[in-house]
């Protein structure tokens, strides 16, 4: 009974000092990494549920009976968690100003020549849906990035050229692996498109140059692409269209997925509507397959295997205005991509990746340069790559990497000799990026690489730096870096010593976006060295060059509701000494002047999205050889009005249609010369334009499960 | 001596435990009432400290992801919108751990913080995560089929779908009518997720 008493008692007495102690009062002001006030911060002691939020000038006051020691505990959502402990006094007055936590650390982003296409991404202002829907892209990727100041319309073969820069200078990457060859095979100037379709990727990142040292073998940009995650949907669909027929499907597993693709295209029912000016022996046909294994075995840890092949043929007869006899070139093709990586993160803040890569494409072509002539080429390339990133610091992040590219070529050409040639040779690099937040308005990414090229026995360190300030929300970036690529192994094949190609970029750029509105300008100048040369037969490294210009982008949601228009425009002076080139000229692929000027217009009415885009550039240089001096001419200014429509016919029933070049002009991209002088003196040429003045293309892509709409992918 | 640390301990833990439970309770009976951004985020902050104190207890962490689904409606800065449907993904992961979590309510509000993502930018987030907001909806009814704030929610897209479409949804009116009687006999559990109801009410009576 006393014991209950005493109890009873205790119980009493603490609630009754509880109830009169001395309240205290804790008060102070939360602020950012700004020193600006911070609303609505979430105060608390720790341990407690005894709390209060900031207010709008970020004061707060926090009223506790607690007269001990207390930990004061300050949250909010984008930054690090605050404690501080607050001794045992009567009034204390705090100011606390809270730091950006490591995600918002790592949304930093070095702005210069990045176009980041990643859905919601407030960069770029493009997503990946974009890219289908852009006219003129006939739903390619490397097509829509070409509509992106920085880039030049060469329209006879449809790769990306990036500021001066030859296509091989831009390299792709798929999940952080190296594609060797991301683009189909076509006939002559046919454009080319990308092997993979953009449904496949998540993020799309196109950086027109100062991109870091972590990417390898690329003068001029690269674009580094994403695979989606699991999917946890199952799916099956199929896109008959006018070149072909498409489908594939996802089957979905508790922690996992699985996806095949299979397409198949022949355009000789497309030849037969729409004519072009090719002599088809047997029409382009392109048989295609691709499988991506995704595995999730816990929410920190990623499998990804993509597998990829495509084969491709046609023959048609040559041109015979230019040449002494009538060639029947005939194509086939076998490419393979295999691509597999892991990625996990630990809970001590590591992030580990590791991948391997295997790209493999086979060549056979019949009457290539004359008549009775055979040329095979077989090339691979394994790339291994693994790297740690790790955030050490608020004011430090680090990545750093090992990687090894295992390269083989072969090519035999048999006319009425044979030759063959043969190489085999590796680039092994370290490289390691530091990004730097100096202070919240001023961050710096300093990454360097060592590469060692075995072909050559060359040992190359290339340092870069890229600075980003923002000054209220205007970005200013400037990056100086330099980069190194091997010949392509069609000139290293002929000599082996060739040093690498080197580049170095200097970039300045300013970026703004408000209200639905971007706005951005860079100017670069590069200069090249030791580019390829070719001196009567015999290639050097004694080329040499620069590229200069300046690049304006605006993108504006917001003028009406659902529209978005783009303008781009790009300036470029170009000259180097390079392959043919033996004095300083600009190259053929380069114009002075592109723009582009892009509208979407999305009708909900109508349930459709039209989009209108007309490109532009000034004419291409190219060399007269009735006249003195090199590249001594330049044909007329290239114009194209793409048009294209998507229509949701019905929630599982996407139809796409574009025309490309509406006003049917005749662009000529080059001239082509006879080898010979004709009885004048002079000597025949002909026009070289695309194979056909337009492009049409109509396709259906229908889902036939059940819980999926609008959705064109099967990955 | 002893006996009485025992009571006095048994007492202060009990204590606690009724004030963490009457401070969810206040925080779920605010959340009902809330309407502006203001009162969620000052809600929010409630149960974030909740659940710090019980970080092992289900119903706080699903409900700091229910308000951040809330505010990313509320919220007018795109940037706060996709923070807080990133915070309410990171819950509703944590919730995947907890043991005695309800696995129809966390699927039904990973389906709506899907559907809020699709509201933030429907040209490129509609194709995208289309299907996963039906496949969260319907996982949600196959844990448990009277759930009405899944029946609801997915009568709502499949109708919102419909329209977009120029279509009719024929099983709304059925599906509304299924939720709305299931509202009225839903779990009285205290604290559990009951939300929903005053939002069909004023939707219907809207009418």
């Amino acid at each position: 009974m006393m014991k209950r008493f005493l109890i009873f008692a205790s119980f009493v007495f603490i609630a009754t000092l509880t109830t009169f102690a001395q309240q205290r009062i804790i008060e102070g002001r939360v602020l950012d990494e700004h020193s600006k006030p911070m609303e609505n911060a979430n105060i608390f002691i720790k341990g407690t549920t005894e709390g209060t939020g900031s207010a709008a000038d970020g004061s707060f006051k926090l009223t506790t009976a607690r007269n001990r020691d207390v930990v004061i505990c300050v949250m909010m959502l984008g930054y690090s968690e605050y404690t501080v402990t607050v001794k045992d006094t009567d009034k204390v007055l705090l100011v606390i100003k809270m730091k950006p936590d490591n995600v918002s650390l790592d949304d930093v982003v070095v702005v210069a020549g990045n176009f980041k296409l990643k859905g919601n991404s407030q960069w770029g202002g493009m997503s990946a849906v974009d890219i289908a829907t852009t006219a003129g892209s006939s739903g390619d990727l490397y097509r829509s990035l070409q509509t992106l100041p920085g880039t030049q319309v060469v329209g006879e073969n449809g790769r990306l050229y990036v500021r001066g820069g030859e296509s091989a200078e831009s390299q792709t990457y798929i999940d952080e692996m190296h594609v060797l060859s991301p683009y189909t095979t076509t006939g002559n100037n046919e454009p080319v498109r990308g092997r993979y379709s953009p449904f496949m990727f998540e993020g799309v990142n196109f950086s027109t140059g100062g991109y870091s040292s972590e990417y390898a073998q690329g003068l001029s940009s690269v674009l580094p692409l994403s695979t989606k995650d699991v999917s946890p949907i199952s799916k099956i669909g199929i896109n008959p269209s006018i070149v072909g027929l498409g489908g594939g499907g996802t089957q979905a597993f508790s922690k996992g997925s699985v996806s095949l693709s299979l397409n198949y295209e022949d355009l000789k029912p497309y030849e037969s509507l729409f004519p072009d000016k090719m002599d088809w022996i047997k029409p382009y046909k392109l048989f295609s397959g691709g499988s991506q294994i995704r595995f999730n075995p816990n929410d920190n840890t990623v499998f990804k295997t993509y597998v990829g092949y495509d084969r491709t043929s046609f023959a048609y007869h040559t041109n015979p205005l230019l040449e002494n006899s009538l060639r029947d070139l005939g194509l086939n093709e076998d490419n393979l991509y295999l691509n597999s990586t892991f990625r996990k993160d630990y809970q001590s803040g590591y992030k580990l990746f590791a991948g391997g890569a295997f790209s493999f494409k086979k060549q056979n072509i019949d009457d290539a340069l004359v008549q009775g002539d055979s040329f095979d080429d077989k090339e691979w390339e394994l790339h291994l790559k693994s790297k740690v990133t790790k955030r050490n610091t608020d004011f430090l992040k680090m990545n750093v990497g090992a990687e090894t590219l295992v390269r083989h070529y072969q090519m035999f050409y048999d006319d009425s000799l044979l030759q063959k040639h043969a190489i085999n040779h590796f680039i092994s690099a370290l490289f390691a990026v530091a990004t730097l937040n100096i202070t919240p308005n001023l961050n710096a990414e300093l990454s360097s690489r060592a590469e060692y090229t075995s072909i050559n026995n060359g040992w190359s360190c290339t340092p870069r730096v890229a600075l980003t300030y923002n000054l209220n929300g205007i970005y200013f970036s400037g990056i100086a870096g330099r980069y190194n690529q091997l010949p392509e192994n069609k000139y290293l094949v002929r000599n082996t010593g060739l040093s690498s190609q080197q580049c170095t970029h200097y970039i300045t750029g300013v970026y703004y976006e408000k209200k639905d509105r971007i706005y951005r300008a860079e100017a670069y100048y590069k200069k090249y060295d030791a580019l390829v040369l070719n001196n009567a037969d015999s290639y050097t490294s004694d080329g040499y060059g620069y590229s200069n210009g300046i690049d304006l982008f605006f993108n504006d949601r917001s003028l009406f509701k659902n529209l978005e228009y783009m303008l781009a425009y790009s300036y470029n002076l170009s000259r180097r000494k390079y392959l043919d080139l033996n004095e300083l000229s600009t190259p053929q692929f380069c114009t002075k002047h592109n723009a582009t000027f892009s509208l979407k217009y999305t009708i909900p009415s109508l349930k459709t999205i039209w989009g209108v885009t007309d490109r532009f550039a000034s004419g291409r240089p190219y060399h007269d050889p009735g006249k003195g001096g090199l590249m001594n001419a330049e044909t007329k200014p290239f114009n194209s009005l793409d048009l294209s429509l998507t229509y949701l016919a019905s929630k599982r029933v996407i139809v796409y249609a574009s025309a490309t070049n509406l006003l049917g002009r005749k662009n000529v991209f080059n001239y082509a010369y006879s080898k010979y002088q004709g009885e004048g003196g002079d000597y025949q040429s002909a026009p070289v334009t695309s194979s056909s003045d337009h492009f049409f293309y109509i396709g259906v892509f229908i889902t036939l499960s059940g819980k999926v709409a609008y959705d064109v992918s099967n990955f | 001596m002893k006996t009485i640390v025992f009571y006095m301990l048994t007492v202060l833990i009990l204590l606690s435990s009724k004030i963490c439970a009457q401070d969810l309770s206040t925080s779920v009976a605010n959340l009902k009432k809330a309407n502006t951004e203001k009162e969620y985020i000052a809600i929010r902050n409630g149960l974030e400290r909740l659940c710090m104190q019980s970080p092992g207890e289900w119903l706080p962490n699903y409900y700091i992801a229910y308000a951040d689904v809330q505010l990313s409606f509320r919220t007018p800065s795109k940037e706060n919108k996709l923070k807080y449907l990133s915070d309410a993904d990171t819950y509703l992961k944590k919730l995947t751990d907890i043991s005695g979590t309800d696995a129809s309510e966390v699927y039904t509000l990973k389906g709506y913080r899907l559907y809020s993502l699709i509201a933030l930018d429907p040209q490129t987030n509609g194709p995208k995560y289309f299907g996963e907001v039906t496949l969260n909806y319907q996982t949600a009814l196959k844990f448990n089929p009277d759930n009405p704030r899944a029946i609801m929610l997915l009568a709502m897209f499949n109708n919102d779908m419909a329209k977009f479409m120029h279509r009719t949804y024929d099983d709304f009116e059925a599906q509304i009518s299924k939720a709305t009687e299931l509202f009225a006999r839903a779990n009285s559990l205290p604290n559990y997720p009951s939300w929903g109801k005053e939002w069909l009410d004023s939707r219907l009576s809207a009418k």
